[in-house]
């Protein structure tokens, strides 16, 4: 395949995918700027590693591997802002419209909070969780066993659904 | 809420990202014309200026130590060159961890399993602390470097109480601090103490991030010994 097929195919998978970077962007920072650059360098490593990319796996594995592994790695670097070396002023991805002010009174406002509030490798795990992988699929993308995913989700669920009756009973 | 309920909540806001994002195609497209960043490139232009002063304090210090050692041993104060040449090699281990640590980072596979890909950045990260009590090896040669001979022939018992207790000091606290640096004493007051600047958040990031995955793995090993 010649660069430029590459390069569509390559666009033409992560246009299809686009939500799974936004929402991890989402959830792994909490500044707008920030969460720019991550979505950026997040699409610049898949673009790296699309030669490697082994048809075995769906897109979406793929995906979610190299964008948590940039997402936490990214997330660790600095509190402050971490400017790339190819930094384009605009958004590779943009979002239309969305009222943030009414989001976060909602119940989705809530668990994106809760997640917000998770530490980075339990973060990844619900993440996964909420995209309805099946746990052998977590435990490929994470590199644990299927039992112990299992636990771990078992106990954020648990953590999670205390936090909405707490919500509840105020 | 039931399991259910909380899935159909976070699927509600799908169908929204779905509607109202854009891929912004120009840049998409620019991206995939760029070159992939070099690995100098990547790197921040403050690690590449702290190798660049190492090498050259290690080139320049290193070669005159050794002409000295060479050709001016008779003439020069024993303690100013074996301090000096102390020094160098010490700061040469620092540097070549360091430079080591720097490349490897940038060429660990981020298409590898999450646990396995982030322990070894955090861990290459953590050697961190390795060049820095090695850093701190160095402080007793600072006290040592002016010692002469003229000092033990002419110098009073006061100075060299002084002097004994200056170095002392400094030898104790840098083999005290060379064999307590470390990531389980991460939470003690002395060592948030020195790596409390801006720069060390990273690295305190990566200790922190190490210690999930060190729990991650305890918790799976725990289950795998309960399932044998």
């Amino acid at each position: 395949m010649n660069i430029q097929g590459k390069s569509d195919k390559f666009i033409s998978a992560i246009d299809a995918h686009k939500g799974i970077l936004y929402k991890i962007a989402n959830a792994y920072c909490n500044d707008r700027e920030d969460r720019k650059d991550l979505i950026q360098e997040m699409y610049i490593q898949l673009w790296k590693s699309y030669e490697t990319y082994n048809d075995e796996y769906k897109y979406s594995t793929w995906i979610y591997r190299i964008s948590l592994n940039v997402a936490i790695s990214f997330y660790r670097k600095e509190n402050s802002r971490t400017k790339l070396a190819n930094s384009f002023s605009d958004d590779i991805l943009n979002v239309v419209h969305t009222n943030e002010e009414d989001e976060k009174v909602t119940n989705f406002g809530i668990l994106q909070q809760f997640i917000v509030e998770l530490k980075e490798l339990d973060k990844a795990l619900i993440l996964l969780y909420l995209e309805e992988k099946n746990y052998r699929e977590i435990a490929e993308i994470m590199g644990l066993s299927e039992t112990n995913i299992a636990t771990k989700i078992g106990r954020i669920k648990l953590k999670l659904k205390d936090k909405f009756s707490q919500i509840k009973n105020q | 809420m039931e399991d259910i309920e909380i899935i159909n909540l976070w699927k509600s806001n799908d169908k929204k990202i779905n509607e109202t994002l854009l891929l912004n195609r120009k840049n998409a497209e620019e991206i995939t014309k760029m070159k992939a960043q070099s690995l100098l490139s990547s790197m921040k232009p403050i690690k590449i200026f702290t190798v660049l002063v190492g090498i050259l304090w290690v080139g320049i210090v290193g070669t005159i130590v050794a002409n000295l050692f060479l050709f001016f041993y008779d003439k020069m104060s024993p303690f100013f060159l074996y301090s000096a040449m102390l020094q160098v090699i010490l700061t040469a281990i620092a540097l070549i961890i360091y430079i080591y640590q720097t490349i490897t980072i940038y060429q660990i596979d981020i298409n590898d399993q999450i646990l396995a890909t982030q322990e070894k950045i955090v861990k290459l990260k953590s050697t961190t602390l390795l060049v820095t009590r090695i850093l701190f090896l160095q402080l007793p040669v600072w006290t040592t470097f002016y010692w002469n001979n003229s000092m033990f022939e002419n110098g009073n018992l006061f100075l060299w109480i002084l002097q004994g207790i200056i170095t002392i000091s400094f030898t104790f606290v840098a083999l005290w601090l060379f064999f307590n640096i470390k990531y389980e004493n991460r939470n003690k007051k002395w060592f948030k103490l020195i790596f409390s600047g801006k720069e060390w958040i990273p690295l305190m990031n990566s200790m922190d991030l190490l210690s999930q995955i060190d729990e991650y793995y305890k918790e799976s090993k725990a289950e795998q010994n309960v399932s044998n």
